[in-house]
């Protein structure tokens, strides 16, 4: 049980997991894998009353609809290991990135923030995040997905090498 | 009811495996994209294959869902959004340590920023809802 509740898994049992979603999901629900769509759905429940006609498509009808239940089905997963492999109930740290840099706690809200904004933005315009795309559009052989793939993959590749030139001072 | 339950439970399964597979790690994600830590390229490479098995083993049995209904896959539009949107979600994915599915997995491991990722994905998706208004290619 050790090694399934505290210690990491392995890359190919966590791939294993997380690949039989995507037939697993079009088995039992008729659905793709997918999450960042549902993050309309907080939007809908944030602002009821809005008049976007984005935010009013079919897709928001119910906001409480299965995206809503999958998100917050993913935050107690997340609640579950943690309790299972002994983490703190609550953090401020975020690894090297917190470790290795001393700035005000301001700093961090509005570069978490930006990050944040940038992911929704981009999944989005680009219909689809990592699982969306990257897992489940790959899966079902989409040039659309290995499209968008290949640039989360480029342009992280290339924020990152910035990041530690600039923010960890080469480290 | 049944299918919402189910839905949970997809979503604690999704949740779960990646924080027990390090997804949720700001490390992780960093040593793959400074190639010092393959792990989770290597997660994800073995989480294609074996869905693109999982849809080929569904279309084998005949393509249809557990109430007998045709599965119907989710196509995605290409086009010059997908790229822009592709650079603008990869580096925010840089910036975070997170993509929209393991910042869930963060939160709920208690790790406070992730809060302020998840909320900045709204904001991004309002920004996205607000110019979708009067764009019709959006």
């Amino acid at each position: 049980m050790k090694f399934l509740l505290v210690d990491l898994w392995p890359w190919w049992l966590g791939g294993i997991a997380i690949g039989l979603l995507v037939p697993l999901m079009y088995y039992f629900f008729n659905t793709a894998l997918g999450v960042s769509t549902g993050y309309g759905n907080f939007l809908k429940i944030i602002l009821p009353s809005t008049k976007l006609k984005w935010l009013n498509s079919e897709t928001y009808k119910n906001k409480f609809n299965w995206r809503f239940v999958f998100i917050i089905g993913m935050i107690l997963g997340g609640f579950l290991s943690a309790r299972v492999s002994g983490m703190p109930i609550t953090t401020s740290e975020m690894g090297l990135f917190t470790e290795r840099l001393d700035y005000s706690n301001i700093f961090y809200i509005i570069w978490f923030f930006v990050g944040g904004a940038l992911l929704g933005f981009g999944a989005r315009l680009a219909n689809g995040c990592t699982s969306g795309h990257s897992i489940h559009g790959l899966a079902t052989l989409q040039k659309s997905s290995l499209v968008a793939t290949v640039f989360f993959i480029l342009a992280g590749v290339i924020t990152t090498f910035l990041i530690r030139l600039i923010l960890f001072g080469g480290n | 009811m049944a299918k919402k339950i189910g839905f949970l439970l997809a979503g604690m399964f999704f949740g779960f495996a990646l924080s027990r597979s390090g997804a949720s790690d700001y490390n992780f994600i960093y040593y793959m994209f400074t190639g010092e830590n393959l792990k989770l390229a290597l997660l994800m490479g073995t989480a294609i294959v074996v869905g693109a098995i999982g849809m080929i083993a569904l279309k084998a049995l005949g393509n249809k869902d557990i109430t007998g209904k045709e599965i119907v896959i989710s196509k995605k539009p290409l086009n010059t959004y997908t790229v822009i949107g592709g650079i603008l979600f990869g580096i925010g994915w840089a910036v975070s340590g997170a993509c929209p599915g393991t910042v869930l997995a963060q939160i709920g491991e208690g790790k406070i920023l992730g809060l302020l990722t998840f909320a900045g994905l709204l904001f991004g998706t309002y920004v996205y809802a607000l110019m979708a208004e009067n764009n019709p290619k959006l």
